[in-house]
């Protein structure tokens, strides 16, 4: 029977989940924040 | 003794968490996302000889607009050449080998800029950091497929989503990198290449070494695969070889293409369209504004899309586009006729989401007819649509446009002929959509076939 790797995650795992979308999540929304900025401007 | 890089070090163990690969694969289509801004490096690299202005010998724009033009071809012909390699080699080597391209790329062309000369330019974004864009974009596709049969589109949809969000992250960081390294003797284009080739590289292989493929067989915990094939899921498995033979490889083919090729109709005029369409209306600050909002639709578009096809079905999902895009494709002139801005930024970026959509869409589109074994390499071979469409977009709505205003139809109306053939392309894309039917029994795998590819797999990153 193959484990069942992703069925049952440690619980430190989810800090480590937490993490690593923090570390692509943080950029990815100065990117959004940094283009809304730019787009504002087309409603004023 | 397997390899750093190798796919047995990968393969995932007991209490793995399968939402650890999303940002993994995200790390990677945020870096090549950047391909989408490139057009904020064009002004600067006209004017690197005369930095305040450009000179007679400095690079035209003509000559520029070759650069991306090669990144997509390559970008096509990487991910239909090395699809297949990467299915035998993983998703670490290869995210590794896409690092070291798109780095590489990045720092041939510093090098370029520093000899002024245009073909080191060509080599490096174009050839170099286009074989990084295609490895990167297909990297992670059959292990986001693997580790979520449940939620295909929702898995490709954040990733690729990533490719959409790219851009938002390069162009105001390019913008900051130029600004601080700008000179009286430099446009600050060489080292603003080398650190966002060194940034990229560095966040890559980050995303690469995240990289864990589930073991064969694994299935997320109480999920069974669905027992019905109504909507068109296969419980089968295609070889990446026998899947360009069937029919559904060339519909889905023709199916992206269209959808991109009609997208890229808004996508390559929208600043002038809309200022030429309201005149007096909107200035060019207002407009540079509805390119980014249109990049927002573009990303919320892959993730919106995706995870919906998940609920309504792949097939139904291009459905809505192919009926929905020629709606407002001739809604799009009205709106100029009308002077109604809002109606037409409304129109439009539901346009761009649909164009993003069709992009995140594909994968478990692929995965459901073929099955999830092959997909990376066939979704490899599939992008080539895209680089057609690349191409074949931006001279389709050009000359059409240009042929117009020669006729001397007045500029704002001369993008109401583009906007209809696009709608024409998108219902031609229905038809091809509608003729999609489930894979032929005769095309799958024998169960032998299939443990002797997943065993020389197994082999192959064994040594």
């Amino acid at each position: 029977m193959t484990p069942n790797p992703g069925s049952d995650p440690k619980p430190g795992n989810w800090v480590a989940v937490g993490l690593a979308w923090a570390a692509v999540g943080i950029p990815l929304a100065w990117g959004v924040f940094q283009t809304g900025v730019k787009a504002a401007v087309l409603f004023r | 003794m397997p390899g750093l890089l190798d796919r047995q070090r990968t393969v995932a163990g007991p209490g793995f968490n399968r939402w650890l690969v999303p940002p993994a694969a995200l790390a990677i289509h945020l870096c090549i996302g950047q391909a989408y801004a490139f057009s904020v490096f064009k002004l600067p690299l006209t004017k690197v000889l005369g930095i305040t202005g450009s000179l007679p010998t400095d690079w035209t724009q003509k000559e520029l607009a070759w650069v991306f033009t090669l990144a997509i071809v390559f970008l096509g012909l990487s991910a239909a050449i090395f699809g297949k390699w990467l299915e035998r080699v993983g998703p670490r080597k290869s995210g590794v080998v896409a690092a070291l391209c798109w780095g590489t790329g990045f720092l041939v062309s510093a090098l370029g800029v520093s000899l002024h000369n245009i073909w080191l330019l060509y080599l490096g974004y174009g050839v170099i950091g286009g074989c990084g864009l295609g490895l990167g974009y297909i990297t992670p596709v059959s292990t986001l497929i693997k580790w979520f049969p449940d939620r295909r589109g929702l898995a490709t949809g954040m990733a690729i989503m990533g490719f959409g969000g790219g851009a938002m992250i390069a162009s105001p960081l390019s913008q900051a990198l130029m600004d601080h390294f700008t000179s009286g003797s430099s446009v600050g284009l060489i080292p603003t290449f080398i650190v966002m080739g060194a940034l990229y590289a560095v966040a890559m292989l980050a995303g690469a070494f995240g990289f864990r493929v589930p073991p064969d067989g694994w299935k997320p915990a109480g999920w069974t695969a669905p027992a019905s094939s109504a909507a068109l899921v296969t419980h089968g498995q295609v070889h990446v070889n026998t899947a360009v033979k069937t029919p559904q490889f060339y519909l889905v083919w023709a199916v992206l293409f269209l959808n991109v090729t009609a997208g890229i109709g808004i996508l390559e005029q929208a600043a002038p369209m809309i200022q030429e369409m309201f005149d007096g209306k909107v200035a060019a600050a207002a407009a540079a504004g509805f390119v980014g909002l249109l990049s927002l639709f573009n990303m919320g578009g892959r993730f919106f899309w995706a995870s919906l096809s998940d609920r309504i079905g792949r097939k139904a999902t291009y459905a809505i586009f192919f009926t929905l895009g020629p709606v407002l494709y001739f809604l799009i002139p009205v709106t100029g006729r009308m002077g109604n801005v809002p109606l037409f930024v409304g129109a439009a970026a539901l346009v761009i989401t649909m164009y993003g959509g069709s992009f995140a869409t594909v994968p478990a589109y692929l995965a459901d007819l073929f099955g999830s074994q092959f997909v990376g390499a066939i979704h490899g071979r599939l992008l080539t649509a895209w680089s057609a469409a690349g191409v074949a977009g931006p001279v389709l709505v050009n000359y059409i446009r240009q042929a117009r205003i020669d006729a001397g139809v007045p500029k704002a109306e001369a993008y109401e002929t583009t906007m209809h053939l696009m709608a024409g392309l998108l219902l031609v894309g229905l038809v091809c959509n509608l003729m999609v039917r489930p894979v032929a029994d005769r095309y799958f795998m024998s169960e032998e076939e299939l443990a002797r590819v997943r065993a020389s797999i197994r082999g192959a990153a064994a040594h």
